[in-house]
């Protein structure tokens, strides 16, 4: 049985198929990208898959339960994490802050607790700063515990975000685009990174990234989308070799010069 | 095909930090500043006695000042720490005056179990608001608070079993035990006992999961649901708390003022207090329990300040809208961060930060003897 899997799923932006039929499967411990020009509908996916739009049909399967119906919040709690294209996090709060509000799904006390200092508060906030200690070492954060996002490069902030979703300790990861606007070298880093985060932690990675080397790298299938539709799947060589891929994506004159 | 030359290996153990920017200067990493800590205390008790030289009409803009600072934290709980701008802090406060004005004077129940009915009576409403307005932001959220408020004067506070009518009702100075709150001076100590206990429990939410959530939610929904936090009910939660934390300040208000009518919470009282409630809170620091006191206090010192003048409605209004924008513009955390900043230069350059400090209190302290004077 595979870990995430969607059936048909069609979403439709005023008469425009974002997304048209679309079937997908992750394994579990799988590192899956999608390849897909601007607009080809890589980013809606994620959307469906996260809860943050509801596909018009189809179903989505996560370890064999219909989860279309859940909300953002929930499919968290079912074990979908994500990430987003552009770097979000919280602007006023510092890193350690942002690590702590990552850790909202571990906890359990609620606001009376908090006001009142009981136990169980005191409880969550050790266990809860504790996870973010160890994170802070991890990810090579401390330095900046204090600090705001604002203060950090976009690279770090990259890695700050990264570090939150992985707190939330998901099954599989929706990472869209992670190396954009980061440093070559850090670009680089990641794609081991992502690598050494599926075998720490056995998770699954679903993958939307432009910069084709750490796709190709990282990934061990491929999905290739265009006009919400998926035009080719396989390992990164079949896909990238797939004709109807290099017309959509990479363009037939890069094919001439080959 | 040239592939291959994208799926060359590269190093198998990558060295992210070095790619990292450089760490900012040695930041004072103690979340839990025992010194500073002990410093707030102090100010606060040196604060909290202020009132005494002057005696009973000291304690009563004493009690007035505390009981502000309570509305106050209402509105840190919901405005500051979860980003919602509601015009219901005052209404809640009515409905609590209200449910302690009917409670004590017309079912006779003692005033440790009006508090918490005044409390509780607020929920029914707070979820009201908080369900049909959840998905509502910004200047919108405020105008269907602003409706809402204004047809609870219509509705709720017209409603004379409760309310008692257009007189109102008679709330004596609570009795606990044996202790009797009659004396400014008792009610003064009382007011102030609620006032720090709700203050500890407004920061001790701040660092919690529930306080986090609403921090999230402020900052930016998206994420915050990205990150498993359920954004619908972290807004609940905050305008229950804070329409509570209003009922209990509603309850303190109906015994200062002795006499509660329902006119009192009807429009435009009840939209015009709710707005200076957050503009005294925004002026304090928004997302720190500590600005409502800094922020209550600012406001009944100026208050008393200007009593004198004949237009002072009027020039307290536009005051407060200056103030207000000037403080969201330049300074969105309020007094309690210039004081930071002041304390901060202090800290480098004492004698420019202690020559700042004492021609801002010479002004001030100047300008209100002036005024005092002239009027």
């Amino acid at each position: 049985m595979s870990l995430l899997r969607t059936r048909d799923v069609s979403i439709h932006f005023g008469g425009i198929a974002a997304l048209n039929e679309v079937d997908i499967e992750v394994e579990q411990g799988e590192i899956v990208g999608l390849l897909g020009p601007n607009g080809a509908g890589k980013t809606t996916l994620f959307n469906v898959l996260s809860g943050f739009l509801k596909p018009a049909w189809g179903r989505i399967l996560f370890q064999g339960d219909e989860i279309s119906h859940l909300l953002p919040y929930e499919r968290v709690a079912a074990g979908i994490g994500r990430t987003f294209q552009h770097v979000t996090l919280f602007r006023n709060l510092t890193v350690y802050e942002n690590l702590l509000v990552a850790q909202h799904r571990h906890l359990s006390s609620g606001s009376f607790a908090a006001m009142l200092r009981l136990p169980g508060w005191r409880r969550d906030e050790r266990d809860a700063k504790d996870r973010v200690e160890e994170i802070l070492d991890v990810v090579n954060l401390r330095p900046w515990a204090e600090a705001h996002p604002t203060e950090l490069s976009y690279g770090t902030t990259r890695f700050l975000e990264l570090a939150s979703v992985l707190s939330l300790q998901p099954k599989i990861l929706l990472l869209d685009e992670p190396a954009s606007g980061i440093q070559q070298k850090e670009v680089e880093a990641l794609g081991p990174l992502l690598k050494k985060v599926r075998d720490e932690r056995g998770c699954s990675i679903l993958l939307i990234e432009h910069d084709m080397s750490l796709l190709l790298n990282a990934s061990e299938r491929i999905y290739a989308l265009d006009f919400g539709k998926i035009i080719a799947e396989g390992t990164p060589n079949e896909v990238v070799s797939n004709d109807l891929v290099l017309e959509s994506y990479l363009g037939r004159t890069r094919r001439a010069t080959a | 095909m040239n592939v291959d030359v994208a799926i060359e290996t590269k190093g198998d153990s990558p060295q992210i930090t070095e790619t990292f920017d450089t760490p900012p200067a040695t930041r004072a990493r103690g979340r839990r500043p025992t010194r500073s800590q002990l410093l707030g205390l102090a100010s606060l008790a040196i604060i909290s006695l202020v009132p005494v030289p002057f005696g009973d009409f000291g304690y009563f803009i004493g009690q007035y000042a505390t009981i502000y600072a309570i509305l106050g934290l209402s509105v840190v709980v919901v405005t500051g720490y979860a980003g919602l701008i509601s015009l219901m802090p005052y209404s809640f406060a009515g409905i609590g005056a209200m449910a302690t004005g009917a409670a004590m004077a017309s079912w006779g129940w003692p005033f440790w179990l009006a508090l918490p009915f005044a409390a509780a009576a607020t929920v029914p409403f707070a979820l009201f608001v908080g369900i049909t307005s959840v998905r509502l932001k910004g200047l919108y959220l405020a105008i269907a608070t602003l409706t809402i408020s204004n047809a609870l004067g219509e509705t709720f506070f017209t409603w004379a079993p409760v309310t008692g009518g257009d007189s109102g009702h008679l709330v004596g100075r609570p009795v606990v035990g044996p202790i009797d709150f009659g004396s400014d001076l008792a009610f003064y100590l009382l007011c102030l006992g609620a006032v720090f206990v709700l203050l500890f429990m407004v920061e001790g939410l701040r660092t919690s999961r529930m306080g986090r959530a609403m921090l999230a939610v402020r900052d930016n929904e998206l994420e915050a649901q990205a990150l498993g936090i359920n954004v619908a009910k972290t807004k609940l939660v905050a305008f229950v708390l804070s329409g509570m934390i209003a009922g209990l300040g509603g309850a303190f208000l109906a015994q200062l003022l002795i006499s509660v009518t329902p006119n009192a919470f009807q429009s435009p009282f009840a939209e015009a207090t709710s707005l200076l409630l957050v503009t005294l809170v925004a002026i304090g620091g928004m997302d720190r329990a500590i600005g409502a006191f800094v922020g209550a206090i600012a406001l009944v010192v100026q208050q008393q300040v200007f009593n004198g003048f004949e237009f002072f409605f009027a020039f307290v209004g536009i005051y407060a809208a200056v103030v207000l924008i000037a403080f969201l513009l330049f300074r969105p955390g309020g007094l309690v961060q210039v004081g930071k900043i002041l304390a901060a230069l202090v800290r480098t350059r004492p004698a420019l930060g202690i020559s700042i400090i004492a021609i801002i209190l010479v002004t001030n302290i100047g300008g209100a003897w002036l005024i005092l004077s002239l009027s």
